[in-house]
């Protein structure tokens, strides 16, 4: 077992990850407000995966990571709105317990983690061709 | 997994010998993980302030030097908006033979002696530059408003 890497300081190394385009190409993340010092609010965007009616889409998320974070995983929000099983018509959120990385949340896992794996539920063959709601269009 | 001795031999000292104006306690259920405070140096902008800081000991610690942070606010060209510090001896210039007590009492002279010619906060050190005595002010004013002792 290795040393438990603090909250503070994991968010420190996802941000700069995220500042220096080190992480997956079809998503990125960074801090909301640049002067938090707790860094708990994050926006995600997911570049929507091709050979999906998501093709050519960009996604707005934000990522709230609580005291606990990585202890327990953070809450996402769509800010885009799409239609996708376990994200709340109503406001975007997303359902933990719909996406295997949040519902068997690992403490190893990061935002980055995440938006992969919301990417690749967007291409499930059953999610794929979902009818969506008009590009640009958000929950607020 | 056991802490290595010598971080032990580290967390002992801080507490049985510590250093004027600094303090580091290491937090009960992550023993490499400590909250720090430093008092800002007397004739500096920041003298009449505690400033609290958080430092982590990581895995490969000391063959790496340790991660810290200051959570209080502070006007100071070499520590950014999230509390990052430029510092030599937490970078390039770090090594073994350094230890918390070392790099806490670094960070206590750069408090003492900013450094505008190797910026973190591009911003603070342009101004610093600039007009350093209005920059002195703000430091004074955030030291006021954000690190006055509990």
């Amino acid at each position: 077992m290795s040393a438990k890497i603090p909250r503070n300081f994991r968010l420190l190394e996802e941000l700069e990850k995220g500042e220096k385009g080190l992480g997956a190409e079809a998503c990125s993340y960074g801090l909301e407000d640049g002067d938090d010092l707790l860094m708990t609010n994050w926006n995600g965007t997911i570049l929507g995966p091709p050979h999906s009616v998501h093709e050519n889409r960009i996604y707005s998320l934000k990522i709230h990571c609580g005291e606990s974070y990585p202890d327990v995983p953070p809450i996402v929000t769509f800010v885009s709105k799409i239609n996708l099983p376990g994200v709340d018509q109503r406001d975007g959120k997303v359902d933990n317990t719909k996406l295997p990385c949040l519902s068997q949340w690992k403490r190893d896992f990061t935002m980055e983690t995440i938006l992969i794996e919301i990417r690749r539920y967007m291409a499930l063959p059953q999610h794929k061709k979902l009818p969506q709601p008009p590009e640009g269009s958000t929950y607020t | 997994m056991a802490l290595p001795k010598r971080i032990i031999k580290e967390t002992e000292r801080l507490m049985a010998e510590p250093v004027p104006g600094i303090s580091a306690v290491p937090h009960e259920e992550n023993l490499r993980y400590f909250d720090v405070t430093i008092d800002g140096p007397s004739s500096s902008p920041y003298e009449g302030g505690t400033f609290k800081l958080e430092l982590f000991l990581p895995d490969d610690y000391p063959m790496t030097p340790p991660k810290v942070r200051f959570l209080t606010k502070i006007y100071h060209p070499n520590i950014d908006r999230l509390g990052r510090i430029c510092l030599d001896v937490l970078k390039s210039n770090w090594s073994p033979a350094l230890q918390i007590r070392t790099i806490l009492l670094s960070i206590q002279a750069l408090l003492g002696a900013p450094n505008p010619d190797d910026p973190l906060a591009n911003d603070v050190a342009q101004r610093w530059k600039e007009d350093e005595k209005a920059a002195i002010q703000t430091a004074r004013e955030w030291t006021a408003e954000h690190a006055k002792k509990a």
